[in-house]
């Protein structure tokens, strides 16, 4: 009953490895493949009932990062010319994999 | 960029995930136990993360394809041991008894359990649909990684396929060969089968496993065309459904009626659309209709169209214009050309075309017999003839065939949707018993035709609206188009304009002139060129004859009494000269003799109409004019009555002779003719009219008969009587226009034959100028072409006119074979 509300809400929660809480809009989250096939209402996994997603094997640091990207994708879609985002080059290698696992 | 390049980049930091994931073995025992849960629907407690880590390391350690085939070999013990199972539990024994059982209680026995088992079976399917579903999730980095580096398809196909193969096709029992396809084919198609003979079933669960079948593939690529649903189930519904429509086919003909089977049909094909909508796919529609098409109605629309009783003639005959469109749109459904329907509505219009040809002849043989008098003309003089039949049933003949065109296009229109080639097949047919030859003679629909327009225009419009008469006009036109010989009709249609115009009987000018601009329209300039040209002579006379009068005025010629003229001056080429003057009488005709005070008024015209054109010659026509006289009767007892007579130019000729003889004297017939030189056929005729016909009796004859002899004696009757003041005097069979006799036929048949000869003549001539040379064949053609919009030339009477311009030297033979003319300039 309460799941069926919280899978309807409109914001999810990303939790990083390290303990780092992210509240985002879900249509933002659901750039991820992942997070959208997690969060997909039919499959009754926990995180669908839940609305809040662990990601363990991603930092706190890069999942930041990762709901940047969110938010910039969602912001930004269906536009011709893009600002470049930001993205710090000590990071690059883990944004890259966590983009792979997120299928992004 | 370049500043920000120089900054090193680290290795991603690794320590949190290092935890307990290194081992295959731990990672796939975590997988498969959750998976299992995900079957039994215990998913709630599941991280989807967890499953995704797990199957994302065990990829990561490079044992990504291990893991797909453990995947596969658990999804298919699965289904092996469970799912399998199941469905095999629900088939019950009733569903595998042989497919025809028509006992009704075993139906509904094998209904039910087939119920069952579908519903068993359509929750295994999307059970397995939805957790396959799932696990692909979870399993999607697997999946990425394995079809792009190892082009393996996706673990949805594998286990899509595993199901196609584990429980689809597996054998209900071990020891037999029937599947569980097999079981749900013969299901599926029972139950439509009961659906057909009017039971209701319970569409959606078919639909569903229908949608199983759509969802399964043959091959692992998965085409659209290796449906399932396409490559078994399809061929066998229809299939079955060809036996029921054949079945169906001849149950329906059996019951021998047209309108029957043509609902029955119709509702089949909405049924079978919906049931392509409703119950199975509708990929199936066009192929079912196609079934429908070939079994059930192109088979058998043949027959329904000929059935005896019910078949289209009879509802042609009743005007069933619903059956006939429901029978015209399932034929349109199969045939383009509707041939059967076609040519049962040709043959049926063929008939009553020809039963109405028949009642004409029937209607005008026996024409001297009857004497009708409702049908009687109004005019008091000629009452007491007998009504001419012939005239009459020519008139029913055209009202006759308007009413059978007004059906067909109400027909055509309603139940044929205004459909194309019935509209030719229709005009065809028609064109086809219009001209169709009746017995010996030629069609004689041209002179009926011409006589209809006639009738009408002299009478038939008269206190009828412009529309009115505007309808009937373009009614006659629709059957002038069926006529193939035009010129026949022209030459008809001068001859009859030409008597109305003389003698004024037509009741409206405005009518006449709408009339020959619609010919125009239909049928051409050249057509109409001739009767045009009879129009403007009529205006150009009226002017001429106010002229004349004026002049007439201004001249100081004194004479009190002159005799006032009305001239009509007729171009002789334009106007059907042999009803004027007596063409059989082939000798020199010497003019009739006009009284004095009649020749004075001629002779004063000549003058002045020769003074004013130069080089023409008048000739007089006595035989078409009238004249109106005032007659004075001495009754015996010593009062005197006048009337006014109104008569013909030789009446009056004649009566005028009876003022220069003393009273109760007499002529004889000899005398008269002597003084008056009117030829034998018009003397005899007006003598008639004057000293035979009841109400009009000026003259007394001695003896009194009704044939006319050279030694009858004629006076001048004094105690002539008539209730009106004016008098109109007819002349017998003469004035009215009406069907000829066999004679005046033969007379116009060879007329227009030479006419016709002249109108070929100046087409070969015209086409030779123009190309030189020419083959004989191609030289026809273009004469065939070139006339055909006014008559049918006789293909022998081209070839003796071209002999004939060859002895004239106007042609040249100039090769043997192929046969060529050549052009002499």
């Amino acid at each position: 009953m309460s799941a069926s509300k919280l899978a309807q809400s409109e914001y999810v929660t990303l939790v990083s490895g390290d303990g780092f809480e992210f509240v985002i809009p879900r249509s933002t989250a659901c750039v991820s493949g992942t997070i959208r096939r997690m969060l997909e209402p039919s499959s009754r996994f926990s995180e669908a009932v839940t609305g809040r997603c662990v990601l363990e094997n991603i930092s706190g640091i890069v999942l930041e990062k990762v709901c940047e990207y969110f938010c910039y994708n969602e912001k930004n879609k269906n536009q011709t010319y893009v600002p470049d985002m930001d993205i710090p080059p000590e990071l690059c290698l883990e944004l890259l994999m966590a983009a792979d696992y997120l299928d992004t | 960029m370049a500043l920000r390049a120089r900054q090193k980049i680290r290795a991603p930091r690794r320590g949190l995930t290092v935890t307990k994931t290194d081992d295959f073995e731990t990672n796939w025992k975590d997988l498969s136990s959750s998976l299992k849960k995900i079957h039994t629907k215990d998913a709630s407690n599941l991280s989807f993360e967890q499953l995704y880590r797990n199957s994302y390391n065990i990829v990561l350690m490079m044992r990504g394809e291990e893991l797909y085939e453990q995947i596969t070999l658990l999804e298919r013990e699965w289904l092996e041991e469970e799912v399998q199972k199941r469905v095999t539990a629900a088939i019950s024994p009733s569903l595998l008894l042989a497919t025809h059982v028509d006992v009704q209680d075993q139906a509904n026995e094998r209904r039910e359990a087939g119920e069952r088992f579908l519903a068993v079976l359509k929750e295994a399917w999307e059970d397995h649909q939805l957790c396959m579903g799932m696990i692909t999730d979870v399993l999607m980095y697997m999946d990425r990684v394995m079809s792009t580096d190892h082009r393996k398809p996706s673990i949805y196909v594998v286990v899509m396929a595993l199901f196609r193969d584990h429980v689809l096709r597996s054998p209900i029992r071990p020891d037999t060969q029937t599947t569980v396809y097999d079981v749900l084919e013969s299901t599926v198609l029972f139950m439509i089968q009961l659906e057909r003979s009017g039971h209701i079933i319970d569409r959606a669960l078919i639909r569903h496993c229908i949608y199983m079948l759509e969802g399964l593939y043959e091959t692992i690529t998965e085409e659209e065309s290796s449906k399932l649903y396409l490559t078994v189930f399809e061929p066998a519904f229809l299939e079955a459904s060809r036996k029921f429509y054949q079945a169906e086919g001849r149950r329906l003909l059996e019951t021998g009626d047209a309108a029957t089977f043509c609902k029955s049909a119709t509702e089949r094909l909405s049924e079978e659309t919906e049931r392509c909508i409703d119950t199975l796919s509708s990929l199936t529609e066009a192929k079912i209709k196609d079934v429908l098409d070939n079994e059930l109605i192109k088979n058998n629309i043949a027959e329904v169209v000929k059935l005896e009783g019910t078949g289209a003639r009879n509802m042609l005959d009743n005007d069933r214009i619903d059956n006939l469109r429901s029978v015209y749109v399932l034929s349109a459904r199969v045939d383009s050309k509707k041939t059967p329907l076609t040519t049962a509505v040709q043959r049926r219009i063929v008939e009553m075309g020809k039963e109405i040809n028949a009642s004409a002849i029937a209607a005008a043989a026996p024409s001297s017999a009857g004497k009708k008098p409702e049908a009687g003309e109004k005019k008091p003089s000629e009452k007491e003839k007998p009504v001419n039949q012939q005239t009459v049933a020519a008139i029913k003949w055209v009202d006759d065939i308007l009413g059978l065109k007004q059906k067909f296009d109400n027909i055509w229109q309603n139940a044929f949707h205004g459909d194309q080639v019935m509209q030719s097949a229709i005009t065809s047919s028609f064109s086809e018993f219009i001209n169709l030859s009746q017995g010996a003679a030629d069609s004689r629909s041209s002179e009926y035709l011409s006589l209809f327009f006639d009738e009408n225009l002299k009478k038939g419009i008269k206190g009828k609206t412009d529309s009115e008469v505007d309808t009937l006009l373009d009614n006659g036109i629709t059957l002038l188009r069926y006529i193939k010989d035009k010129d026949m009709f022209e030459a008809y249609y001068k001859k009859h304009l030409s008597r109305r115009l003389l003698m004024k009987r037509s009741v409206s000018m405005d009518a006449e002139r709408q009339m020959i601009s619609k010919m125009k329209m239909e049928v051409g300039n050249q057509f109409t060129q001739r009767l045009e040209a009879m129009f403007k002579d009529m205006t150009i006379s009226e002017d001429l004859t106010s002229s004349y009068k004026e002049h007439v005025r201004q001249s100081s010629d004194p004479d009190q009494k002159r005799v006032e003229l009305d001239i009509n001056v007729l171009t002789s080429t334009m106007w059907p000269m042999e009803i004027m003057s007596n063409v059989r009488s082939e000798d020199v005709q010497l003019s009739c003799i006009f009284p004095k005070e009649i020749e004075s008024v001629k002779q004063s015209f000549e003058q002045f109409y020769l003074g004013k054109h130069n080089g023409r010659k008048l000739s007089w026509q006595a035989s078409m004019g009238t004249a109106d006289i005032r007659a004075t009767f001495q009754r015996s007892n010593g009062k005197t009555q006048r009337h006014e007579l109104n008569v013909s130019t030789y009446a009056m000729i004649i009566l005028l002779l009876f003022n220069d003889i003393p009273a109760g004297e007499s002529l004889t017939y000899t005398e008269i003719q002597a003084q008056t030189r009117i030829p034998d056929h018009d003397l005899i005729r007006n003598l008639q009219s004057l000293a035979v016909a009841p109400k009009t009796r000026v003259l007394k004859k001695d003896p009194m008969s009704k044939d006319v002899k050279p030694t009858d004696k004629f006076f001048f009757n004094h105690d002539f009587q008539s209730p009106f003041m004016k008098v109109r005097i007819g002349v017998v069979s003469g004035s009215a226009n009406k069907v000829e006799n066999q004679d005046q036929r033969k007379e116009t048949e060879k007329k227009m034959s030479e006419e016709r000869g002249a109108s070929i003549e100046a087409a070969i001539v015209r086409i030779m100028k123009q190309r030189k040379t020419l083959i004989h064949s191609q030289l026809m053609n273009e004469v065939l072409t070139q006339l055909s919009a006014r008559f049918v030339p006789d293909v022998n009477m081209i070839k003796k006119r071209i002999e004939s311009l060859i002895d004239r030297e106007y042609l040249e033979r100039v090769e043997e074979d192929p046969p060529t003319y050549g052009y002499v300039a």
